[in-house]
């Protein structure tokens, strides 16, 4: 027994930060980093959830004047870029940097460096963007900026810089969290982990990885056209010179679509982890959630055009891309379905996580639907612009992101912080959420039917807008409201919660095989998996008589062939460091340089950055001797 | 009793298992994929640009010599970068250093030829011209700093302290990096077949 117990002192001795200053810097564990992303994301929620709040005060009356028509366009801009990527995204990201390893049975990512660096980037990118309504110029055209709004013309202020800047910044964050995915999930899965069983979260957040490598460029080359245009003299949008505001429509819709399943499909991912495990039983068609999954990221690249059908295109595209987004659909049906079969065949346990789970689905019934009508040409050209598409896009988002997202924190919060959350506070908060939610945004679908548009600072009164309005303001604080209760719960909970045990769910995942809070290594010796749920079959994972799978020389992990899974080598897993710190804050200067057009300074910051990354990459004595 | 059957068969073999190398090159690959899609978008833009223009560059296509100098070069840098790698794996180090420095002085000439592209055509089209110039110009330039971020890549390997500690794993950032300067070098064929060769075989029918 002192034998395993030295092995746990050696173990712990490796991988634990120092609970120092620097270490809190300079910490490359993915469990630190992921609680990070968590909170900042979660923070981002609550500005732009303020900002929406400012919004339906202004609008919660006719002909107010809380908010001038100036402030209010930086608003409802700063609202929907900080949600959609400051928020919805990362926060996903979060759970991933989290959970991942743990599920797979790894010690860490495969980039512990890379990791690291896109936390501090993506945290410094958005206080990039924030610095803008600091000065006092934020930016106004919308989170899709449209040209020729955004052009020097009508955009005089840095404002659209910051906007244009701050995304690339991010996108480099995004991409790197990306990359590091993919190599994690698909090589440092546990031996045995065959993809066909893996968990369903992991399918998810490996296909969006792929479709952020492929979809995110198209944004950053939009916004360099942007910046270009703006502060460099080029004619990229400008019509007068040969451009064509077009363009940017294109290139951003090419992204963007696709960007509405990556902040889609890991929440459903996490649905379908959550479910199965409350309803008691296996989910019901694994294999054609994880092909369904797949095939959303795939043929959410062929639709993008349905974002633009009131422009003007041939009626073959019409066609072609209306078509595209009922496909899509068709994907999401078959996940649905299999979650409510789930249910059906299943013991329901109603926790709080599942109660979140359930109202997500049922929003997103909702929300799918009301999309399938903006899939039907006519019906766009009808409420495109209008607080229709406001109602749609937030059944969509908070129903398929934030439910599950709190799903995902009543589940896995007892994990992460070792105590559970209040069950009765739980459920008081999921349902001053949902109704709040419904009362909130379901108005506005027919304030949008009856010809409400979006984006408008205030309205006359006599149009009959005045009394949804004010419905759907009191719905809006009231959801507010509920968040709140769930983020005292927290609080609360991390003091007198009850104790969570290893496995509070009787879960099936590998993450739940290691302590609450989990050991800085995880687990003693590297699991190994023969199902697609380890904790409910009878094989012991961390079985491992020849003591072969501790691995206790230095940081190290199992990788493994990314099929079958089977062993072929063992990775080392670089130390604390400050590198990543420093070049995400030299890349804020770099950035900042340029909204200014200080060209030297950002020069300047370029080579600080060589510098900086021949440093992270060169060999480290330590590391090349084995 | 299957269950016997589908355990890993793996628990003996663990402690042999050789280090991890290639975490670097997986990321290069990712780093290709998302770069290619970049350069797609780019090129996406010019035809974009292009459809409905009257005056594509079509009675004016940029001239062709040098860029297809310029792409002799680089693609013939890529093979000596190769021929270096080739060294590496066979412990000859210092040819393989030689090679390296033999294939950043090529890149150097490559950047320079551009350059002097870059002023002759600067006479007739400029950035701030219209969207062709606009277009161009980005194409070019941005493929150009690809070049520069390569050069620096191959500048680290260069002075590497050494190709072979510990089971060899240096050898891995050769491979690497060659990755990555052969992806820049399939993108100019790219560049030179869309923004030269295509126009130019318009123009003259
Ligand atoms: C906390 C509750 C929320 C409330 C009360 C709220 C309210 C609003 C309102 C009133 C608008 C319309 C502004 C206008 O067109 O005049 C809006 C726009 C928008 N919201 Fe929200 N929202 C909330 C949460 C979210 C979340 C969680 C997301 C994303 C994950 C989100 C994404 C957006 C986007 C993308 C827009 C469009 C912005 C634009 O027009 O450029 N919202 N929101």
């Amino acid at each position: 027994m002192s034998d395993v117990a030295s092995i746990e002192s050696r173990l712990t001795e490796l991988w634990e930060t120092p609970k120092t200053l620097r270490g809190w810097f300079a910490t490359v564990d993915h469990k630190e980093l992921g609680i990070r992303y968590l909170v900042t994301a979660f923070a981002f929620l609550l500005v732009g959830g303020l900002e929406a709040l400012l919004m339906r005060i202004q609008l919660s009356r006719p002909d107010q004047a809380f908010l001038s028509p100036e402030v209010y366009d930086q608003v409802f801009t700063m609202h929907g870029v900080t949600m959609i990527f400051w928020y919805a995204s990362p926060i996903l990201t979060g759970f991933a940097v989290y959970l991942v390893p743990l599920m797979i049975g790894a010690r860490d990512m495969a980039y512990p460096r890379l990791n690291a660096f896109t936390y501090w980037s993506f945290l410094i990118s958005g206080i990039f963007l924030y610095v803008a309504p600091l000065i006092g110029q934020a930016p106004h055209a919308g989170w899709f900026a449209y040209f020729p709004y955004t052009g020097t013309r009508y955009s005089p202020s840095r404002g659209m810089d910051f906007y244009a800047l701050s995304l690339i910044f991010l996108t480099i964050s995004t991409t790197g969290a990306a990359i590091n995915s993919i190599v994690t999930i698909l090589r440092l899965r546990a031996p045995g982990m065959a993809i066909s069983k893996m968990p369903l979260f992991l399918y998810s957040t490996l296909t969006i990885s792929f479709l952020i490598l492929f979809a995110l460029p198209a944004l950053t080359a939009a916004c360099v056209f942007l910046e270009l245009d703006r502060q460099w003299g080029t004619h990229f949008f400008k019509i007068a010179n040969g451009g064509d505001p077009m363009l940017w429509q294109q290139l951003f819709w090419f992204f963007g679509h696709p960007w509405v399943y990556v902040i889609f499909l890991p929440a459903t991912g996490m649905v379908s982890l959550i479910v199965p495990v409350f309803s008691r039983r296996p989910i019901v068609g694994y294999p054609y959630i994880a092909i369904a999954t797949i095939l959303t990221g795939l043929v959410g690249f062929s639709v993008w055009l349905h974002h633009m059908f009131t422009v003007g295109m041939s009626d073959m595209a019409m066609s072609f891309f209306s078509a595209g987004s009922m496909t899509i659909s068709i994907f999401t049906a078959v996940q649905v379905f299999a979650w409510i079969a789930t249910i059906w065949m299943g013991r329901p346990v109603l926790t709080s996580a599942m109660y979140f789970a359930v109202g997500s689905i049922a929003l997103l019934v909702v929300g799918g639907l009301s999309g399938v009508f903006t899939g039907i040409i006519p019906v766009d050209w009808q409420v495109h612009n209008t607080y229709y598409i406001v109602a749609h896009i937030h059944y969509v988002l908070i129903g398929a992101n934030v439910f599950p997202v709190f799903a995902g924190f009543y589940y896995w919060l007892p994990k992460m912080t070792g105590r559970k959350l209040d069950e009765a506070l739980g459920k008081c908060s999921f349902w001053i959420m949902f109704i709040g939610f419904n009362v909130g945004f379901f108005p506005m679908h027919i304030l949008g039917l009856i010809g409400m548009p979006r984006r408008i600072y205030t309205y006359q009164s006599g149009l009959g807008l005045e009394n949804m309005n004010v419905i759907v303001t009191v719905g809006a604080f009231v959801l507010g409201i509920g968040i709140l209760i769930s983020i005292l719960n927290l609080l609360w909970s991390l003091r007198n919660g009850p104790l969570a045990g290893k496995n509070p769910w009787n879960s099936d995942g590998l993450e739940w095989e290691t302590e609450s809070p989990p050991k800085p290594y995880a687990t003693v010796h590297i699991p190994t998996v023969i199902s697609r749920h380890p904790l409910w079959d009878d094989y012991e994972e961390e079985s491992d008589p020849a003591n072969d799978r501790i691995l206790d020389e230095q940081r190290l992990t199992l990788v493994t062939s990314w099929l079958d899974a089977e062993p072929t080598s063992i990775a080392t897993i670089p130390k604390d460091t400050l590198v990543p710190l420093i070049l995400a804050i030299v890349l804020f200067f770099f950035f900042f340089a340029l909204v200014f057009q200080w060209l030297m300074g950002a020069l300047l910051s370029f080579l600080i950055t060589v510098l900086l990354t021949y440093y992270w990459l060169w060999p480290k004595p330590a590391e090349a001797t084995q | 009793m299957s269950v016997a059957l589908q355990c890993p068969r793996s628990s003996p073999s663990i402690s042999e298992l050789p280090l991890e190398e290639r975490r670097g090159s997986y990321a290069m690959w990712c780093v290709i994929a998302t770069e290619s899609a970049l350069f797609a978008s780019f090129f996406a833009a010019y035809f974009y640009l292009g459809n409905n223009k009257a005056r594509w560059q079509v009675d004016h296509p940029p001239k062709l010599l040098i860029a297809l100098v310029l792409l002799a070069i680089l693609v013939s840098s890529s093979f000596v970068l190769e021929w270096g790698k080739r060294r590496v794996v066979e412990r000859r180090y210092a040819a393989a250093r030689f090679l390296l420095a033999v294939t950043i002085f090529m890149g150097l000439v490559f950047l320079v030829l551009q350059a002097y592209e870059y002023i002759d055509h600067w006479k007739t089209l400029t950035p701030f011209s219209d969207s062709y110039g606009s277009i161009f110009y980005a194409i070019t330039s941005f493929h150009a700093a690809h070049v520069i971020v390569g050069l620096l890549m191959l500048a680290y390997v260069l002075v590497l302290p050494r190709y072979a500690p510990a089971r060899e794993t240096p050898f891995r950032p050769y491979e690497t990096v060659a990755l990555y300067w052969h992806f820049v070098d399939v993108v100019w064929i790219l560049v030179v077949l869309v923004l030269y060769v295509i126009p130019n075989m318009i123009a003259h029918g």
